[in-house]
């Protein structure tokens, strides 16, 4: 059965197509590699799968789902992972944890969990601002994480990771469909059962099955 | 999770940030006396027309520093992607953007209590219950318009002239009926009672305004 289903995506931003006719699917369970070069469509194509952005055209379902009609209820089944941490630097680790549990309507006490599976449990009370760029990512996939989501959209999120991060990914991964788009080919091969490349917002040959993970 | 549980957590983190790294109350609290020292030394003022020229000093203030303190509301959250962060979740955009006005209001409520005794030693006005009222009823209307418009500029990058030009209109309301209110509390021609009750309706208004518009200004 597939988790996503996105048929003719296109995005244009004024003159420029990010995306031009993207077709996917993922099945429930898989984790998917978007690779490509620097402005190929990674983000774009990510930003819609998470209900982030909206397309131009095409359409998009999510666990059977209309994902542009249905966004806010299936916003609490997609953890996304951006480009950017998007965290509260004024505020801890643990606080900004608790502010996102508030949010998704979480028990509080997921914070300490969630602290734990990062790695960042000895540094729950530093603020954001003054933990380093890995730990900030590590944070962000924290937050991601949070509600227990069925589906991972992960916008290179091995960016400023040390060599655990790779671990970290395959736990947090462990169970759920994931789309995860990066640059390094060695890391797909690792994580993930398929990939596709895009080429100037098109989906470039075959999408390649590369194994298959249990 | 309720509507009313959200914003107050979005208020919550928006002051506990401001209260740790005093980013804009210091220096907002500092523009408007420093905006009263230049009113003292540039308006030729006396007793007799204290009260005329006191409540306009003080709605000009007010203005400039709320199109700060709500313009800094949502280009902070823009700035660190965060905002994107909030809407991922299923949480109501509207219960997100009340918590942001609240915030901010109370903000512009910390500088106003530095703003209203400033006036009141420079320009020799008296402070009454009706001026306060009057003041903290135009910050509620103030506060969703400055923070809906906020939001609705803040990813693009001439936010800064585009603020006041969509607020200040929308704002006119406000500073004609508040003037009214202080300048007849201050001893000035007039009622309080009549131009506070418009506030009231002001707020109203506004309030019931933004809040519907604020889930299609918040999500794309």
């Amino acid at each position: 059965m597939s988790a996503v289903v996105a048929t003719s995506l296109s995005q244009r931003f004024g003159s420029d197509m990010a995306l031009d006719g993207v077709d996917l699917a993922v099945d429930a369970g898989e984790h998917l590699a978007v690779l490509g070069e620097n402005g190929a469509g990674k983000t774009t194509l990510l930003r819609i799968l998470a209900t982030a952005a909206r397309p131009t055209s095409g359409t998009l379902e999510i666990f059977g789902l209309d994902a542009m009609v249905e966004r806010r209820r299936l916003r609490s089944r997609i953890g996304y992972v951006a480009h950017a941490p998007g965290l509260y630097p004024a505020l801890s680790a643990a606080e900004n944890l608790a502010f996102f549990c508030t949010l998704q309507g979480v028990d509080r006490g997921r914070v300490a969990e969630v602290l734990d599976l990062v790695g960042l449990a000895e540094l729950a009370g530093r603020l954001a601002a003054n933990l380093s760029r890995g730990a900030q990512q590590r944070l962000a996939i924290g937050r991601a994480v949070l509600h227990d989501p069925k589906l991972l959209v992960l916008d290179e999120p091995d960016a400023s990771l040390d060599s655990g991060g790779a671990e970290l990914l395959v736990r947090i991964m462990r169970g759920r469909t994931a789309v995860i788009a990066t640059h390094d080919h060695a890391l797909a091969n690792r994580l993930c059962q398929r990939t596709v490349e895009l080429r100037r917002g098109r989906v470039a040959g075959i999408p390649t099955r590369l194994r298959v993970v249990h | 999770m309720t509507f009313a549980t959200i914003a107050l957590a979005v208020a919550r983190k928006d002051l506990m940030s401001e209260w740790r790294t005093r980013e804009l109350v210091p220096a907002l609290a500092q523009f408007v006396v420093l905006a009263l020292v230049i009113a003292n030394f540039g308006f030729q003022f006396d007793a007799h027309n204290a009260t005329a020229i006191a409540p306009g000093v003080l709605w000009m203030a007010l203005v400039f520093a709320g199109l700060v303190a709500f313009g800094r509301a949502f280009a902070a959250e823009r700035e660190q992607s965060s905002l994107e962060a909030m809407l991922m979740t299923p949480a109501s955009p509207g219960a997100i953007f009340a918590g942001k006005a609240l915030a901010a209001a109370l903000l512009l409520v910390a500088c106003e209590a530095v703003l209203l005794p400033a006036l009141a030693l420079f320009f020799s006005v008296p402070l009454s219950f009706a001026v306060l009222s009057a003041v903290l009823l135009a910050t509620v209307g103030m506060a969703v318009l400055g923070c809906l418009f906020a939001a609705m500029v803040a990813r693009v990058r001439a936010r800064e002239l585009l603020l006041p030009l969509l607020t200040l209109p929308l704002w006119i309301p406000f500073i004609v009926v508040g003037g009214q209110a202080v300048q007849a509390a201050m001893g000035g021609a007039g009622g309080t009672s009549q131009a506070t009750g418009l506030l009231v309706d002001l707020d109203i208004l506004f309030v019931v305004l933004t809040s519907l518009t604020a889930r299609f200004v918040l999500d794309d």
